[in-house]
C-alpha cells in the first residue's frame, strides 16, 4: 500500500485490479475507440494541412484588383433615365490606379509579410506549327517567388526571369515540345508579340495550371500586354491566413478597390472541409460515446458486484464522497489508461499507413502531421469521458443504504 | 487490587456506553403496509460489558443492532453512544461517530477481497484519516498478533479459512479502539471448534480492553458465556438479565 496515496486511489486501483479481467476488456475497448478517434483526426489534419500548403504554395492569401467596369443607365436632360436597359461591359485589361502607393502602403502593414505586383494577360505560345492559349504572367522572381513556390517545383533550368526568358509549366512544355534554351513566340491579345527562351520548366502538380501558366519579367509582361509601367494585380502573403479575409476587408475599406483573399477565391475547399469536419465530428462523438457507455457498464456492474464491500465501508466510517472517488477514478483512469494505449496504437497505424500507402510512382500521399496536442487532448478528454461516465454507477454507489448493502 | 486502593470511585458503576430510550422503529411508514418492527426499546450497556442479543428470527434484532451500529434512524426515541444524544447528528457526523466509536463484526466476514489481512483490519483507520501511515501499519500487526494471525499479514483475504477470515474481522472492529463492538452472529457461519475459538477471543479482548460488545446470536451455549442476556421477541425486550454463574 503505497503511503502516499489517498484511500480512494488506493481503493480504486485495487477493485480495477481484483477485476482485472473487465478492466482489460474495457481498456482494450477505450483504447480501440482513441486510436480510431486520434488516427482519423491526425490523418484529416495532415491531408487538409498538406491541400492548404499545396494550395497556399501556388497563390497569394490576399490579391488587390481593379475595380470591375460598370455601366451606367443613359441619362437625358434633368437627369431622367433616357434607357434603362444597361448591358455589362466587357472587362478591359486595366492596370491598378497608383498601384507604387499601395504597394508601399501594404508594406507598412505589420501583417503583410510580402506584397508583389503582377501584370497579366492571356497570350498565345507558338513554336512551328504548335500553338497553346497561356496566361502570362508578369513578375518581379525575387518577390513573387517568395509567395508562390515556383523555386520548389522547378523540373529544369533556373528560376531566372531576364527580359528575354519565360518560365513555363511542364504540360506546355511537352504540348510544345520545348526544353531549356529553345525559344518560342509569345502573341499577346492586343498584338505585341515577342520571341522568348526558355529559362525554366516547372510543375505545379495541376495539369491544366502546368498547360496554361508561363511566367516573365513584369517588363516584358507590360510591355506586351500594352500595360506600360501599369500592373493588373498586387499579390499578397499575410502572417496569419485564417485573417486573411478580415485583412482583405480592411485593405479594400483603405485603398477602395477589388481584394479578395485565399479563402473567399476558395469557398468550395472550405466547403468540402467543413463537410469532412462535421463526418469526422459525428464519428467521433459516436465512438466517444461508445467509450463512455462501456466504462459506465463495466463500472456500473462492478458496483452492483461490491455493494456489500461498499456497504462495509460506509459501516467503517467511510463518507459517501470517498466511495463516490473510488467510482469516479477507476472511471478516470479507465478512460487515461486506455487512451494511452489507443494513442500508441493511433501513432503505430499512422505510421504504418504512412509507409505503406503511397502514391503512384511510389512517392508519399502526403507528410504526416504528428501533433503532440493532439495524443495528450485526446488521452485528457478520454479521462474525462471515463470520469463522467462513472459518475451514475458513483453516484449509486455512493447512495447505497449500508444497510440494505451489507444485507445483500 | 484491594476495595481500599479503589477508593471512592469504586463504588461508582461503570458509565454507559450505550443507551437507548423509547425506540421505535417503524418500515413503510404513511403507507398502508406500515409495519412497526421494535416498540419503545429501552436499553443500556455499560462500558465493559459483555451482553447477548437473543431472539427468534423476525423478532427485529437486526433492526434494533442496525439503530444501535447508527447505520440507520429510529422513528421515535434516542440512542446515545457515550451519552451523545445521536437524533440531532448529521448524517457525516453520524458516520464520523460510527466510524471511531463503534465496530462491527458480521456473520459472514464481510471482508474487502481486493486487500490483504493487514489492509483490511487498517482499513477503518485508513478511512478515517485517508493516507495510510507507519503507526497504522504497526497498529495492523499488533490486532493480527492478536487475534494470532501475524503470519498472514500480507495474504489476501479469499485464501484464509473461515475461522480466520472471521478473526482478521474481528481485529478490523478494534481498529479504531472502539467503546463498543457489535457482532451480528459472529460465528453463525463457523464450525463450533472455529465458533468457540472466535467467541473466546471476543471474550479475551473484551476482558482485556473493556470494550463493550453486543452479540447477536441464536447458540444458547454461547449466550451463557455472556455477562448479561437480553432477549428480544416481537420487537419488545422481554427478558435482560445478567447470566448466573454455575
Amino acid at each position: 500500500m503505497k503511503r502516499w496515496m489517498p484511500f480512494a486511489w488506493i481503493a480504486a486501483f485495487r477493485f480495477l485490479r481484483e477485476g482485472w479481467m473487465q478492466s482489460l476488456f474495457i481498456l482494450a475497448g477505450v483504447a480501440m475507440g482513441v486510436a480510431v478517434i486520434v488516427f482519423m483526426s491526425a490523418l484529416m489534419a495532415s491531408s487538409q494541412a498538406n491541400f492548404l500548403r499545396r494550395v497556399l504554395s501556388a497563390q497569394a492569401h490576399v490579391v488587390l484588383l481593379p475595380q470591375e467596369e460598370v455601366a451606367r443607365p443613359l441619362r437625358g436632360a434633368e437627369d431622367v433615365i433616357a434607357d434603362p436597359r444597361v448591358q455589362r461591359p466587357a472587362q478591359r485589361l486595366r492596370s491598378i490606379d497608383q498601384w507604387q502607393a499601395m504597394l508601399r502602403q501594404l508594406a507598412t502593414m505589420p501583417e503583410v509579410i510580402e506584397a508583389t505586383p503582377v501584370a497579366s494577360g492571356a497570350a498565345l505560345a507558338v513554336r512551328g506549327d504548335a500553338s497553346r492559349s497561356i496566361t502570362l504572367n508578369g513578375v518581379e522572381a525575387e518577390s513573387y517567388f517568395r509567395i508562390v513556390l515556383i523555386p520548389e517545383n522547378m523540373v529544369a533550368g533556373q528560376t531566372r526571369l531576364g527580359t528575354d526568358d519565360i518560365m513555363i509549366g511542364a504540360e506546355l512544355a511537352t504540348q510544345l515540345g520545348v526544353g531549356i534554351g529553345d525559344r518560342i513566340r509569345v502573341s499577346a491579345a492586343r498584338g505585341s508579340e515577342a520571341t522568348l527562351t526558355v529559362s525554366g520548366i516547372f510543375d505545379l502538380g495541376n495539369k491544366s495550371v502546368n498547360e496554361r501558366t508561363t511566367y516573365v519579367a513584369l517588363r516584358t509582361a507590360q510591355s506586351l500586354l500594352r500595360l506600360i509601367g501599369g500592373v493588373t494585380s498586387i499579390q499578397v502573403t499575410v502572417a496569419d491566413i485564417w485573417a486573411a479575409e478580415q485583412l482583405a476587408g480592411r485593405i479594400k475599406a483603405l485603398t477602395g478597390i477589388k481584394v479578395e483573399s485565399w479563402i473567399a477565391t476558395n469557398q468550395q475547399f472550405f466547403t468540402a472541409i467543413n463537410a469532412q469536419e462535421t463526418m469526422i465530428t459525428m464519428i467521433r462523438l459516436a465512438v466517444g460515446l461508445s467509450v463512455a457507455l462501456g466504462i459506465a457498464s463495466v463500472l456500473v456492474v462492478s458496483v452492483v458486484q461490491r455493494s456489500r464491500e461498499i456497504g462495509i465501508l460506509r459501516a467503517m466510517g467511510a463518507r459517501r464522497a470517498q466511495v463516490l472517488r473510488v467510482f469516479l477514478i477507476q472511471g478516470g483512469v479507465l478512460g487515461f489508461v486506455g487512451a494511452l494505449i489507443g494513442a500508441s496504437l493511433a501513432f503505430g497505424a499512422l505510421r504504418a499507413f504512412h509507409a505503406l500507402v503511397r502514391q503512384a510512382d511510389g512517392r508519399e500521399l502526403f507528410p504526416l502531421v504528428l501533433d503532440p496536442w493532439l495524443f495528450v487532448a485526446a488521452s485528457a478528454l478520454a479521462a474525462v469521458t471515463g470520469v463522467l461516465a462513472a459518475v451514475a454507477p458513483a453516484l449509486r454507489a455512493a447512495r447505497l443504504d449500508p444497510v440494505v448493502a451489507i444485507r445483500g | 487490587m484491594g476495595d481500599a486502593a479503589r477508593g471512592p470511585s469504586a463504588a461508582a458503576p461503570p458509565p454507559d456506553v450505550l443507551r437507548l430510550a423509547g425506540v421505535r422503529k417503524s418500515y413503510n411508514v404513511g403507507l398502508p403496509s406500515e409495519v412497526e418492527v421494535l416498540h419503545g426499546i429501552d436499553l443500556s450497556l455499560r462500558v465493559g460489558e459483555f451482553a447477548a442479543l437473543i431472539g427468534p428470527s423476525g423478532s427485529g434484532k437486526s433492526t434494533l443492532l442496525n439503530l444501535i451500529g447508527l447505520l440507520d434512524r429510529p422513528n421515535e426515541g434516542s440512542v446515545f453512544i457515550e451519552g451523545q444524544d445521536t437524533r440531532t447528528l448529521t448524517d457525516r457526523q453520524l458516520t464520523r461517530l460510527r466510524g471511531h466509536r463503534i465496530g462491527f463484526v458480521f456473520q459472514h466476514h464481510h471482508l474487502i477481497g481486493a486487500f490483504t489481512a493487514a489492509e483490511n483490519v487498517l482499513m477503518p483507520i485508513l478511512v478515517d484519516r485517508d493516507r495510510p501511515d507507519a503507526a497504522m501499519q504497526a497498529r495492523a500487526d499488533a490486532l493480527l498478533e492478536r487475534v494470532g494471525l501475524l503470519p498472514w499479514r500480507d495474504a489476501l483475504v479469499g485464501t484464509l479459512s473461515g475461522g480466520q477470515a472471521q478473526r482478521v474481522a474481528v481485529a478490523r472492529a478494534l481498529a479504531m479502539e472502539p467503546a463498543l463492538v457489535l457482532a451480528d452472529e459472529p460465528t453463525g457461519n463457523l464450525d463450533t471448534r472455529s465458533a468457540d475459538g472466535v467467541f473466546a477471543l471476543l471474550r479475551d479482548i473484551n476482558r482485556a480492553s473493556g470494550t463493550a460488545f453486543l452479540v447477536v446470536t441464536h447458540d444458547p451455549r454461547l449466550a451463557r458465556r455472556c455477562d448479561r442476556v437480553i432477549e428480544v421477541v416481537d420487537g419488545a425486550i422481554v427478558a435482560d438479565a445478567p447470566v448466573v454463574a454455575r
